[in-house]
């Protein structure tokens, strides 16, 4: 399976800057590159194709669902071409987006096409943010507010020009829009590239301390005094969920998936480890909007902490709605206890 | 379709059997008695829109609206849209008025 990494960031952010300087270091030699358009930074790379925006709606309809033709076709094409040996083989995809972009219909392509999901999955999706603009794009631009939502890594570009005035409050509100993800600072080429693009949740040990880092930086209390609507982020917010008993898996699963399917283009991220009956250890998941990626193993718990704990990052939802809807059903699921020869045939259906 | 579906079970992120990695724990269920738990709670879930699932060979569901209409879906995501196929509102678990009713009955 080829990891594919979304590379994402509002108009001017750093996209191809980031994308340049990775391609130039080793590691990332076997990767291949697609890009909505070429910029007017130039990228010399032999594996780079460009794509034109397409859009097949699926039956569901939404937008978030929707499978970029385009991409598509392009992914399909790059295998291909790698099979008939007319480009070397690729261990690692990134995808940039426009500037405009939203990164959610790339997850879905990724994530649903029958033939791509077979030999991708989603990586990490990385966000750069502009040190020196980034406050007001996020105040003014829906978009910039998505990208940064929906990311797991955010690189906060160009800060070598920005002074601890702008730094403080830009990291404050991207926090504040999505705990989840970890935020590095880059003046150009001083990044953590691995921790951006290789270190992913899929390794049950990275997965664990990224976890703990990714819980500490969340609120589950339901009593912590509720925050004006944040109008700056066109209603974005974040907040945790806790349960401190063990969860029934087959309970959750019925309550997010019915969940998603009404609300789902509002829940924009789900993120978050779960303690359930049906494994000793940690389960991760991690979701954007009705995209939900399989369930990963974690091989501890963070802090010795057995809760489950999950972050939401909504919009315009109401935090204590989803806080009820959730206890209610958990509560309402009694786990069955039948060993499994007391299940009988006519039970089967 | 042969039986054989259902023992092999169907790729969906909710399904024990299709990520088994992800769970180590000591209540290991058959693919049929997983599925025959979902359905019971997805007919908790149904209730307050007055229709049933029942679990066909293990592969899909069957969904049974109050005047009879049927629809056979693939996965659990797929049953969420064919409840609003066969002319009923939405399981929309955010509703108040969807939650007290669930509330009501589960007490």
């Amino acid at each position: 399976m080829i990891p594919v990494n979304v590379v994402t960031g509002f108009l001017g952010s750093g996209k191809t800057t980031l994308l340049r300087e990775i391609l130039a270091r080793p590691e990332f030699s076997d990767t291949a590159v697609i890009v909505n358009e070429f910029g007017e930074i130039g990228l010399d790379h032999f594996l780079l194709e460009e794509v034109e925006e397409g859009v097949l709606l699926l039956q569901s309809g939404c937008v978030c669902c929707t499978i970029r033709s385009d991409l598509q076709e392009t992914i399909r094409g790059l295998q291909k071409k790698a099979s008939d040996g007319l480009i070397p083989d690729f261990r690692r995809l990134v995808i940039e987006t426009t500037g405009i972009a939203d990164p959610a219909p790339i997850v879905s392509t990724i994530s649903s096409e029958p033939v791509i999901n077979k030999h991708f999955y989603i990586g990490n999706i990385i966000c750069t943010v502009d040190s020196l603009a980034g406050i007001s794009t996020l105040s003014t631009a829906l978009e910039a507010s998505k990208q940064v939502a929906v990311a797991d890594r955010i690189l906060v570009t160009k800060t070598d020009m920005a002074s601890a005035e702008t730094m403080e409050p830009l990291e404050g509100k991207l926090i504040e829009i999505n705990p989840t993800a970890s935020l590095q600072k880059s003046t150009g080429s001083n990044f953590d590239a691995k921790h951006l693009f290789l270190d992913e949740f899929r390794n049950a040990f990275t997965g664990t301390d990224e976890a703990l880092a990714m819980l500490e930086r969340s609120d589950y209390s339901a009593d912590t005094p509720k925050k004006e609507p944040p109008v700056s982020h066109h209603t974005i917010t974040s907040f945790g969920v806790e349960f401190s008993a063990p969860i029934d898996w087959i309970a959750f699963g019925i309550w997010l998936t019915a969940t998603l399917h009404v609300h789902g283009e509002k829940i924009l991220r789900v993120k978050g480890i779960l303690n359930v009956y049906e494994s000793k250890t940690p389960v991760f998941i991690n979701g954007v909007q009705h995209t939900m990626h399989p369930p990963i193993h974690l091989d501890r718990w963070p802090n010795g902490n057995r809760s489950s704990r999950i972050v939401f990052i909504t919009q315009g939802l109401q935090e204590d709605l989803i806080r009820k809807s959730f206890y209610l059903f958990l509560e309402a699921a009694v786990p069955d206890t039948d060993t499994q020869s007391a299940v009988t045939d006519e039970a089967i259906g | 379709m042969c039986g054989l579906c259902g023992l092999m079970g169907i790729e969906h992120w909710t399904e024990t059997s299709a990520n088994s990695g992800a769970f180590d724990g000591d209540t290991e269920r058959s693919i049929r008695h997983e599925r025959a738990h979902r359905v019971r709670l997805i007919n908790k879930a149904l209730a307050p829109v007055r229709m049933t699932a029942r679990d066909f060979q293990a592969s899909s569901y069957i969904l049974s609206s109050s005047t009879g209409r049927t629809e056979i879906v693939h996965d659990i995501q797929a049953l969420w849209a064919a409840v609003e196929r066969l002319g009923s509102n939405p399981v929309d678990t955010l509703s108040a008025e969807y939650l007290e009713q669930l509330s009501a009955a589960s007490s």
